[in-house]
């Protein structure tokens, strides 16, 4: 293997050695079980998808993009044209520039993670590598389709595990924007997508994210996303996940520099018997940095859960931080459960901080008013809930993005709102 | 130095909906749901005192009596709205509000209601178009022939019936446009006409905004958010502007306005009037009446009316106050 993949997969068992699997006592996962995957016979996909699997995985028309089956990059299911000069997008197998190789290898698994990070560098077949030179504009958004194929069936106990890997490198002033979907199985198909994407934004970069996840409903969907910022660098994530049993985004932003700007936005959904979780920590150790988080949740199961554990640390020398944070749940059904603890620590004392959380039910006056206007309870139900996650949506910044995520969530909710109505 | 601002919430089911902050937040599903079965049977036993007209003696019959009140006809008018022995109760307390209100109202009349705060005007308007706060405990509300506490809110909106509220909600994420929009199509639906789409729609509404001199910017932003008490009377009128109303029910439409919003509005609504539908304003200011004339005043005091009279009640009100018209 490549010298970083080696270096990954040699720190990564190291690691291993000394974690256990997370219970309900270790405080990051107290309100998440995942029993679902421990109480599974996991089979790890250690052979690449072949040619009979890719029937399911529909064209992208949307270029550039890569597509990645059970955490193996297919070539001949991407397509790259009209990538500017310079920027690599690929396998680290096939990366022939000793310049890239040898920048990568400075940044590989530099961030502690914990047992499903590091089960991830142990069993990544491959590491994708996403290069972005210095000053370097990339127009189009890239997309990266993760799809599951293999799969098992409800009630077979099985869970095949994928473990793809990213790692992105925006160089000083690059700009880039990313779109990270992951689909597969239609209904309920098993299986578990353990998946890590590791990014440094260089000095002035940007990095605009989207992050879609829409698995299957008896999926477990772990991912890791880890963010370096230098100095006057821009991150912007949107996410929106809706699909998994069980799904937990790990989000670490890590501020490197000051003057940098953090947006993350994420819309939650548990409409079906499934958990939700975002727990993000966001560091701030540098002066002037912005930052801005918005939490949304909707739960409309009664076995339906949704956890938000949100730690933003404004530490000494982050002064003249602007820092603010935002949760808001929506219970659809009494049942619901939604656990979030957000969270500023605030150690500086020059910061403009602001934060809140709250928990509702639709407003009865605001249902009444479209009533009053001939409105139908259900239609009222469907714009109101349908608004409430359109807030995180519109902050996606790319169109077909936007509308995909848009048709998806009024999917969901046509069965809900009418039993629910 | 360490400021540490962190707030923790655990929810489970029965913590978060028998937590006393979150009472006002229970589910409003079942009681909407049940609207038409929570409504109990009419009182039969109303003894008619204001009113002439024959009440129905049973239930059953109800339908049939009242539309042959519906063409009953005040000099060529069609009766419109017959309100009789109305009580009702606020649902969460069960607290008595209307004691008996008696209205009638024909086709093309202009009537107004006057009262000392907390009279029961509100009240009135609001049960007349449905709202779950309250509960009607007696007494009868025909609507163009038909029973209007038989139907869900919705029904009695697209049956032609409109309240302007008096505080109107805001409605976060959902633009002006996009709600209209929602309003318009339910109510080609139910008339079956073609639906509009957003552009379609945009150019049918634009036309209504000179009525009440908005801008178009106004349709982009989202329902009453953010806007000032005025904007939100205005934003009131161009509903009803939009969708037309046989009956419009105006609730204190004057109050907040400044002089020239105030003729805006009462231009707009003097122009929705023809001679077939009827507007029923509920106001504590002279003013109002001087722009939109109304043919008879009715004073309510303690959820019923008390008096009727026409338009110099009001100047005796302005003059004497409301011990004049109690005494009197
Ligand atoms: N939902 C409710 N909950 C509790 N009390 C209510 C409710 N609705 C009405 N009331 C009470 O009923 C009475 C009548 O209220 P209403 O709003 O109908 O008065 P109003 O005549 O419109 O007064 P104003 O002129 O001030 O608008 C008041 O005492 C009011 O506090
Ligand atoms: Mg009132």
């Amino acid at each position: 293997a490549p010298l970083p993949l080696q270096k990954l997969r040699d720190s990564s068992s190291e690691t291993l050695l000394s974690l256990s699997w997370p219970t309900r006592k270790d405080e990051p996962y107290r309100f998440t079980d995942t029993s679902y995957i421990k109480s599974s016979e996991i089979q790890p996909i250690t052979n690449p998808p072949q040619e009979s699997d890719f029937s399911s995985v529909s064209e992208d028309t949307h270029l550039p993009n890569i597509t990645i089956i059970d955490g193996y990059l297919v070539e001949t299911l991407s397509g790259l044209s009209g990538l500017p000069e310079g920027v690599y997008v690929g396998s680290l197998s096939k990366l022939s520039s000793e310049g890239i190789l040898k920048r990568l290898s400075e940044f590989v698994s530099n961030v502690e993670g914990d047992l499903f990070w590091s089960l991830n560098g142990v069993g990544a077949p491959d590491l994708i590598v996403v290069y972005v030179p210095e000053g370097c504009r990339v127009n189009a958004p890239l997309n990266l389709r993760y799809c599951s194929v293999k799969g098992s069936d409800v009630g077979s106990n099985t869970l095949p595990v994928s473990n793809p890997r990213v790692l992105m490198l925006v160089e000083k002033g690059g700009e880039v924007g990313i779109v990270e979907e992951f689909v597969g199985g239609d209904g309920n198909k098993c299986y578990w997508t353990n998946s890590v994407l590791e990014v440094i934004i260089g000095e002035g970069a940007t990095f605009s994210h989207s992050y879609v996840q829409t698995q299957s409903l008896g999926a477990a969907h772990i991912k890791w996303t880890s963010i370096r910022q230098e100095s006057a660098s821009t991150y912007k994530l949107v996410e929106f996940s809706s699909g998994g049993k069980l799904s937990r985004h790990n989000l670490h932003v890590q501020q490197v520099g000051p003057d940098t700007v953090t947006e993350l936005s994420t819309l939650h959904l548990s409409i079906n018997d499934q958990t939700q979780d975002l727990h993000s920590s966001l560091i701030l150790d540098h002066p002037r940095g912005y930052t801005n988080q918005l939490h949304k949740c909707i739960v409309g199961h009664p076995r339906g859960q949704a956890v938000f554990d949100g730690n933003v640390r404004v530490n000494r020398y982050a002064q003249q931080t602007d820092a603010g944070q935002l949760t808001r749940s929506l219970l659809l059904v009494p049942q619901a459960t939604v656990n979030v603890k957000p969270n500023l620590q605030i150690i500086a004392d020059d910061v403009k901080c602001s934060h809140g959380a709250a928990i509702s039910d639709l407003e009865e006056d605001q249902l009444f008013y479209f009533q009053a206007r001939g409105i139908d309870l259900e239609t009222a139900r469907k714009a109101l809930i349908y608004s409430f996650g359109a807030e995180v949506i519109d902050r996606i910044p790319f169109a077909y993005v936007r509308e995909k995520a848009k048709s998806h969530i009024a999917e969901l909710l046509v069965p809900t709102v009418k039993s629910i109505a | 130095m360490m400021a540490h601002c962190s707030t923790s919430s655990s929810l489970n089911p029965s913590n978060l909906f028998s937590h006393p902050t979150f009472r006002t937040k229970t589910l409003s599903i079942p009681r909407l749901c049940s609207l038409s079965s929570i409504r109990i049977p009419q009182s039969h036993c109303a003894t008619n005192r204001s009113s002439l007209r024959r009440l129905p003696v049973v239930a059953g019959a109800v339908a049939v009596d009242s539309q042959a009140s519906y063409t009953d006809e005040k000099e060529g008018k069609k009766l419109l709205l017959e309100v009789k022995d109305l009580t009702a109760v606020i649902t969460e307390s069960q607290q008595k509000i209307l004691n008996g209100v008696n209205l009638t109202v024909y086709e093309g009349e202009v009537h107004a209601i006057m009262g000392k705060n907390g009279s029961g005007k509100s009240t009135f308007s609001k049960v007349l178009v449905g709202h779950p706060d309250y509960e009607v405990t007696g007494g009868t509300a025909i609507f163009k022939g038909q029973d209007l506490l038989e139907m869900d809110p919705e029904e009695r909106s697209l049956s032609g019936i409109f309240m302007s509220f008096q505080s109107p909600v805001a409605i976060p994420g959902v633009s002006n446009a996009d709600f209209l929009n929602m309003a318009y199509n339910a109510r080609q639906r139910k008339l079956g006409l073609p639906e509009l789409g957003p552009i379609e729609f945009f150019s049918h509404v634009y036309s209504k905004l000179d009525q009440v001199n908005m801008k178009m910017d106004f349709l982009n932003r989202n329902v009453n958010e953010g806007f000032s008490g005025g904007e939100r009377k205005r934003n009131e009128i161009l509903q009803l502007a939009v969708l037309g109303a046989d009956l419009a029910i105006l609730d204190e439409i004057d109050s907040g306005l400044d002089v020239d919003a105030l003729q805006d509005v009462a231009r707009a609504v003097n122009g929705l009037l023809t001679p077939n539908n009827s507007v029923l304003m509920i106001t504590h200011y002279q003013r109002l009446l001087d722009f939109i004339k109304p043919a008879y005043i009715h004073i309510m005091e303690n959820g019923r009316i008390v008096k009727t009279g026409d338009i110099s009640l009001a100047s005796f009100l302005e003059k004497e106050g409301y011990k004049g018209i109690t005494a009197a």
